[in-house]
């Protein structure tokens, strides 16, 4: 095998699990196999892994529950709570909103927290279900993502604005690939905080005939605060509720089969 | 009930015995079925097999003929032991009458 095409099936076999890496590697060198002959090995063998992974309903849930229609919204909102802060720093546009300065700041308070527990819990639920597949839900979540970004044209904001969930979405990703499961006291309260955030904007603001009710797309963000509750609830029923301090009830590194 | 490749898997690993590892079994199975053998269906089959129980894998020594690159080893276990006569009596079982077969004790056309 020459040192260029091995060098290929050396990179293919990268998105191989280590161990499983030195095996393939191993056998193919024993085996004298010719470069391509290699390579086609390598990549049949991550195509199957990779398969096998969405023979699972977990990445899709990921994907195509959370991921992409969480990235819509999220933009919309991060661009409302921008719009916002902007309103609290401009004399005139707080004048024509009928805000007054506190109760401008309580708004922007509570719509930036619903920003954070949003973006957090849709990244954690993504981080805990996709551990395998995050590239999917990563490419999944920033297409939307560029194409706002590449369209948007809103003087005095800039287009970076758009992307504020992106920070607690992320810390939210890594905590849910660190960590199994929520402790089920935290996912309440975490629900219902996130929950009680929702309602004030409910009855606020217009609505168009031809739009769907606020409250559903609310719930299009909110359901994974619940969704953390409810896999919460199953891990304390197994290990005894409440059985470990802190925050977290479960490690990942427990939780061998995960995808 | 196992697949016709998850037999050859098992059939070809317990003949190995201590040497039974990915590319000796590739090897045994391409040898005795003349059929391509790729290290995707190898290695995912294995996976499948270890799941249910009927082999054990670990990591075993490096050797120089293979870049100093360690070795899957793999064992079958009583239960694939198991697996694999029931399939064979099933196999045999099925074959009794065929054309084919060499001592046929059933009646055929």
């Amino acid at each position: 095998m020459t040192s260029t095409g091995w060098s290929f099936v050396e990179a293919a076999a990268r998105l191989l699990a280590r161990d499983e890496r030195e095996a393939v590697l191993g056998d193919l060198l024993e085996a004298d196999e010719n470069a391509l002959q290699g390579l086609f090995g390598v990549l049949s063998l991550v195509f199957r892994r990779e398969a096998a992974l969405w023979k699972s309903w977990r990445p899709w849930l990921a994907g195509f529950g959370v991921a992409l229609p969480s990235s819509f919204l999220l933009m919309g909102f991060s661009l409302s709570v921008s719009w916002s802060y902007l309103t609290l720093r401009c004399p005139e546009l707080l004048q024509k909103s009928s805000l007054t300065l506190g109760s401008g700041s309580l708004v922007l308070l509570c719509q930036a927290l619903l920003l954070i527990g949003w973006s957090w819990t849709g990244g954690f639920v993504v981080g805990s279900l996709s551990r395998r597949t995050l590239w999917a839900s990563t490419l999944l979540c920033y297409s939307p993502c560029l194409f706002c970004l590449s369209r948007f044209r809103v003087d005095p904001l800039s287009r970076f604005c758009l992307l504020l969930f992106l920070l607690p979405a992320i810390w939210g990703v890594h905590q849910g690939l660190r960590i199994s499961r929520m402790k089920l006291s935290w996912a309440i309260a975490l629900a219902i905080t996130v929950t009680a955030l929702m309602l004030p904007g409910w009855s606020s603001g217009a609505h168009h005939w031809w739009a769907p009710p606020r409250w559903t797309l609310d719930w299009v963000l909110c359901w994974p605060a619940w969704y953390l509750v409810a896999t919460a609830r199953r891990a304390g029923s197994k290990a005894g509720l409440g059985g470990s301090d802190g925050l977290w009830s479960g490690h990942r590194e427990q939780q061998t089969g995960m995808s | 009930m196992l697949g016709e490749f998850e037999y050859l898997m098992i059939t070809a690993a317990a003949g190995l015995g201590d040497n039974a590892y990915g590319a000796a079994i590739r090897e045994e199975i391409e040898a005795t079925t003349g059929r391509k053998c790729s290290i995707g269906a190898l290695y995912t089959t294995i996976d499948r097999l270890e799941t249910k129980g009927l082999l054990k894998t670990w990591m075993g020594d490096a050797t120089p003929q293979r870049g100093g690159r360690a070795k899957r080893m793999v064992r079958v276990t009583p239960k694939g032991v198991h697996a694999a006569k029931d399939f064979y009596d099933a196999v045999t079982r099925v074959s009794r009458g065929a054309s084919w077969v060499a001592n046929r004790t059933g009646s055929a056309p």
